[in-house]
């Protein structure tokens, strides 16, 4: 008996699904609730407790706009968009900073910074670890932290970051230029202070 | 709210407890259509009143009456501190602002960098209020907010203002009894109803014609006696504010300003030369009343050689 391969549904498709039946939204909620966990805790919500709450209102609200889901938009990038807007708007609400929680994946993005010719001629030191990249991102300022952690802790692409933060395309290099530089600056520092 | 559901599966049934206690659904789409075509009308909306900002303002600086302003100002300048249409300038701001605002919160308006959308907004402004003056839209829509609002001044307000000056030497106004046999006097009356004895004695025939027509004319001259309301005139030019006028004739307008001033500096030239000549006094200047007139003196040689 010929085995048929089936795909799993898109994520447009299990909106469509959704629409129909919102028992499938389970299905997005199961894809996405990692990572939105991890995106959340980057952009400062490091509370466990605090995670859930927002995840509850990303996804409710996720819910109660999916009609407003534009098929021109990756799901992904829509979904990344009310996370950052209700990570911001739960810092508002709650008057606080955001505490960086990058621990992890510093490495990476120490990689990137000095394999790159736009490193503002950085040469870092191979033995920075996570927590002087956390506190430097921390001093950046916020347009560009939460750029850079959409593009070298999420992994995306230009076009899905101008999607998820709504701004231009040609914005998006731009800040991802100057939050190197900025980054490059403050891990230097922390290098002299250390 | 659920606050120790930490695990993957606890979550969603978190959620779809809550959807269910709070009987969520998903708001139709007719509402994010119609909220999406809402900005795109307060769009075309601000675009509209943008273009008509602009069509007035540029009827007022085209079709101002610069062509006298030696007549009404000290110099270009104040001239231009006083006509030009800064409130429109601010409407045009407040509305490209908001058309700005509007397009950047269409569905994908973040997309287009702000320059763009600001000159496309400022573009079609543009575009529109040209088109519409140059169907005489910017004359009819100053002319309908100044017959109807009171607060608003309309060019012709401002012309009148301006106009209804005796103190500096115009009148606006017309003549209000004809006479057949020829004189030097007439009576006008003010566009506030004030009646003037008129020395018309160094206006030229076209011009008594033109009085002679009791149409509204507006008049250079200089107050001889403010209490017996005597003035001498000096040049009288039609009264067009009340129609809308082609650039062709503001400058049919502008050249008779110019000559009507120059016969009359040339008037002065002379005076004075007769008088070195004679070494006589000041008694010879008293020829000509219109020699001395502010215009005169404020009008560059430039323009009285040309």
């Amino acid at each position: 008996m010929e085995q048929i391969l089936k795909l799993p549904p898109s994520d447009e498709e299990l909106v469509r699904m959704t629409l129909r039946d919102k028992e499938h939204f389970g299905a997005l909620v199961d894809r996405y609730q990692a990572k939105l966990t991890r995106y959340i805790a980057r952009l400062g919500v490091r509370d466990p407790e605090d995670q859930m709450d927002v995840l509850q209102d990303v996804f409710l609200k996720t819910y109660r706009n999916l009609n407003d889901f534009d098929t021109s938009l990756k799901f992904s990038s829509w979904v990344y968009r009310i996370a950052h807007n209700e990570a911001v708007s739960w810092f508002r609400k709650r008057s606080v900073r955001p505490e960086g929680h990058l621990i992890g994946d510093s490495e990476e993005m120490i990689s990137f910074l000095s394999s790159k010719e736009e490193t503002a001629d950085a040469e870092f030191d191979k033995t920075i670890n996570s927590k002087e990249v956390n506190e430097a991102m921390l001093k950046i300022d916020e347009k560009y932290r939460e750029v850079l952690i959409l593009r070298f802790f999420e992994h995306k692409e230009y076009d899905e970051i101008s999607d998820i933060l709504k701004i231009p395309l040609g914005s998006v290099g731009t800040l991802l230029h100057r939050g190197k530089k900025q980054l490059a600056s403050a891990l230097n520092q922390e290098a002299i202070r250390i | 709210m659920e606050k120790n559901d930490k695990q993957p599966k606890q979550l969603k049934e978190a959620l779809f407890e809550r959807i269910e206690a709070e009987k969520v659904c998903p708001k139709p789409r007719l509402l994010f259509q119609s909220r999406e075509c809402l900005v795109w009308f307060l769009w075309i909306l601000s675009i509209i009143i943008g273009a008509l900002a602009v069509a007035v303002s540029l009827f007022v600086i085209m079709h101002h009456q610069y062509d006298f302003y030696e007549a009404t100002h000290e110099n270009f300048l104040t001239f231009l501190v006083e006509v030009l249409p800064f409130a429109w300038f601010f409407v045009f701001g407040l509305i490209a602002y908001v058309s700005i605002y509007n397009l950047r919160h269409t569905a994908h308006g973040y997309r287009y960098p702000v320059w763009v959308i600001i000159s496309s907004s400022l573009v079609l402004s543009f575009a529109g209020g040209s088109t519409l003056q140059m169907f005489g839209l910017g004359f009819t829509v100053d002319k309908i907010l100044g017959d109807n609002m009171h607060m608003y001044m309309s060019q012709e307000k401002l012309e009148q203002r301006v106009w209804q000056n005796p103190e500096d030497g115009r009148l606006l106004g017309k003549q209000v009894l004809s006479t057949t046999a020829p004189t030097t006097t007439v009576i006008f009356e003010d566009s506030v109803g004030k009646r003037w004895q008129m020395d018309v004695s160094e206006l030229e025939e076209h011009e008594v014609v033109l009085l002679r027509s009791e149409m509204k004319v507006k008049l250079i001259g200089k107050t001889s006696n403010p209490d017996f309301k005597i003035f001498h005139a000096c040049g009288a030019f039609p009264w067009m504010m009340d129609r809308e006028t082609t650039l062709e004739e503001l400058n049919e307008e502008r050249k008779a300003f110019v000559e009507k001033v120059s016969s009359h500096a040339i008037k002065a030239r002379q005076l004075f030369f007769k008088e070195k000549v004679a070494s006589g006094t000041a008694e010879s200047l008293k020829e000509s009343i219109c020699a001395e007139i502010a215009p005169v003196k404020r009008m560059p040689i430039r323009d009285l050689d040309a």
